[in-house]
């Protein structure tokens, strides 16, 4: 009977005012579009810089060493707490890996293939953090018998730095938004209690229980907030893949599928956070205005 | 069954609409409030519901002590005291029978319950046959039997009527009272606010005076007008 009662009162004020209701659940589905869609986003990218993560060297040209010399040099530097591991690469290995990034330019390969000193020994260093490459980098650099230190230091800078501004701008979308979202639904929410003033006062009067009053508003943010969020989790379900892979840098997009499970998990928490806006919003709404 | 001690109301701006009232009104008593507009009747009744708090002093109502109740409780002191207004405060969009069935149903009473007492009570006030009526198809008279109906539905301790029969023609008015009487006989406490000389003359109950928010009589069986202890100023007198 309560039940009943309660849910048949959250259903007429959902219909009393159907305009003002998708108001709100676009808001909410907006605000959690673009939520959801930057955390799969920032995923994407986060894929990529890890992909990077592991493929980052420090390349240490050797100059004029005896292979015992090189031999003491890998250890010491495997030794480095910065270092995760070193490879000696040979001139031959160098140019065999040279021939197959430039299989498309011939020309490039036979210079190469004239003069061999262009392409001297090396010593590849992983890092054991991507980020401390610069560290290595400086130290190798002045070790005797190092010509050069190279690393693909700023394109590694640059994909760090997207990836904090992508979660600046999403975090900052988020509040925006989200306040908005709020706000619509408190607005819905204080239509539906002056639409039903009179109805209130009455309940008031003859001693009905204040969640009974209140429980019916708060179920209908909770639907405008569910709502917009499911919305918002189909959507973005559905429609991730295009705007992901326009936004990799990985050379075949198509590799990149985000996982189901991470989509069904982030669903879940974007439908939580619609029902905290809707039962938030609703309280908003109420504030002041349903007091005994 | 109502205990006013020293109550005193002030509101903001510093009208005093009551001030050291003491009152006690036992079970089964009929007691009316009279007194000019202004002189404190509707706060007392406001104040007996808990819309107001008072500024001072204690009052129990129901075996409530309505100033120290939390507010939680306060629903259920208002389940114990019937209200009727001048106005009757019916739901313009809701029938007889679900204008009445309304009080119920929101303090979660079963169905079966409210099916049974919804008409029984119509058959009290006499609109058995009107259930199915809107209050805009209905008299004045016949509207304030339906929000009688509805403070009595759920057989409150008390009902507190004000000005009920403020909107009425005389006629129409007295089959008000005789249905309050009959209310009242029940053993439900009646305490009704009015400024109807005809009416509290013609009933002869308790009588509570009020001016400028201070009792100045209570009499048993009392009249409207009070010749030996009553100044000229209240009576048919307006508002200060």
């Amino acid at each position: 009977m309560r039940f009943q009662y309660l849910l048949t009162q959250t259903v007429q004020g959902i219909r009393r005012n159907p305009l003002v209701v998708a108001s709100a659940i676009v808001a909410v589905l907006v605000t959690l579009v673009l939520v959801f869609g930057s955390i799969v986003v920032r995923w994407s990218i986060d894929q990529d810089i890890g992909r990077w993560d592991d493929n980052v060297r420090v390349i240490a040209w050797l100059g004029d060493v005896s292979p015992d010399q090189v031999y003491a040099m890998q250890e010491e530097i495997a030794s480095w707490p910065e270092v995760d591991e070193v490879v000696y690469f040979s001139k031959s290995q160098a140019l065999e890996e040279f021939k197959e990034l430039f299989a498309d330019q011939p020309a490039l390969i036979e210079v190469v293939q004239e003069d061999p000193s262009v392409l001297p020994d090396s010593l590849r260093i992983k890092p054991a953090e991507a980020g401390s490459y610069d560290v290595i980098q400086n130290r190798v650099a002045v070790y005797p018998g190092v010509q050069q230190a190279t690393a693909a230091g700023e394109e590694i800078d640059a994909l760090v730095a997207r990836s904090n501004r992508m979660r600046a701008f999403a975090v900052g979308v988020f509040v925006v938004l989200g306040a908005a979202a709020l706000v619509l639904i408190a607005n819905t929410i204080r239509m539906a209690v002056y639409a039903r003033r009179e109805e209130i006062a009455i309940m008031r009067l003859v001693g009905a229980g204040n969640w009974f009053i209140r429980i019916p508003f708060l179920l209908e943010g909770l639907f405008e907030g569910v709502a917009g969020a499911a919305l918002a989790a189909l959507i973005v379900g559905l429609g991730h893949k295009p705007i992901v892979q326009m936004l990799s840098t990985v050379a075949d997009p198509d590799s990149i599928v985000v996982p189901v499970q991470f989509l069904l998990q982030q669903s879940l928490l974007v439908l939580a956070f619609g029902a905290v806006t809707g039962l938030l919003g609703s309280a908003l709404g109420m504030w002041g205005t349903l007091r005994d | 069954m109502i205990r006013l001690q020293d109550v005193s109301k002030v509101y903001d701006g510093g009208v005093v609409a009551a001030q050291g009232v003491n009152l006690e009104i036992a079970k089964g008593e009929f007691v009316f409030l009279v007194g000019p507009s202004g002189s404190g009747k509707s706060t007392i009744i406001r104040l007996l519901l808990r819309e107001e708090l008072p500024t001072s002093g204690n009052l129990w109502v129901a075996g409530k002590h309505v100033n120290k109740l939390p507010s939680w409780k306060v629903p259920l002191l208002r389940r114990s005291v019937g209200t009727v207004f001048q106005d009757f405060k019916l739901l313009q969009s809701k029938t007889v029978y679900e204008n009445v069935a309304f009080a119920l149903e929101v303090i979660g009473r079963p169905r079966h319950v409210i099916r049974q007492q919804v008409p029984q009570v119509l058959r009290l006030v006499g609109l058995a046959a009107k259930a199915d009526r809107l209050p805009r198809q209905l008299s004045g008279g016949e509207q304030q039997r339906v929000s009688i109906a509805r403070a009595f539905v759920n057989r409150p301790l008390i009902l507190c009527a004000d000005e009920p029969t403020g909107n009425l023609d005389p006629g129409t008015a007295v089959g008000i009272m005789r249905l309050l009487d009959r209310i009242n006989r029940t053993g439900t406490t009646v305490v009704m606010a009015t400024h109807d000389h005809a009416i509290v003359d013609a009933m002869r109950r308790r009588v509570v005076a009020l001016d400028r928010g201070a009792v100045v009589r209570d009499q048993s069986r009392g009249a409207y007008e009070n010749v030996p202890l009553l100044p000229e100023d209240l009576g048919e007198a307006e508002p200060e």
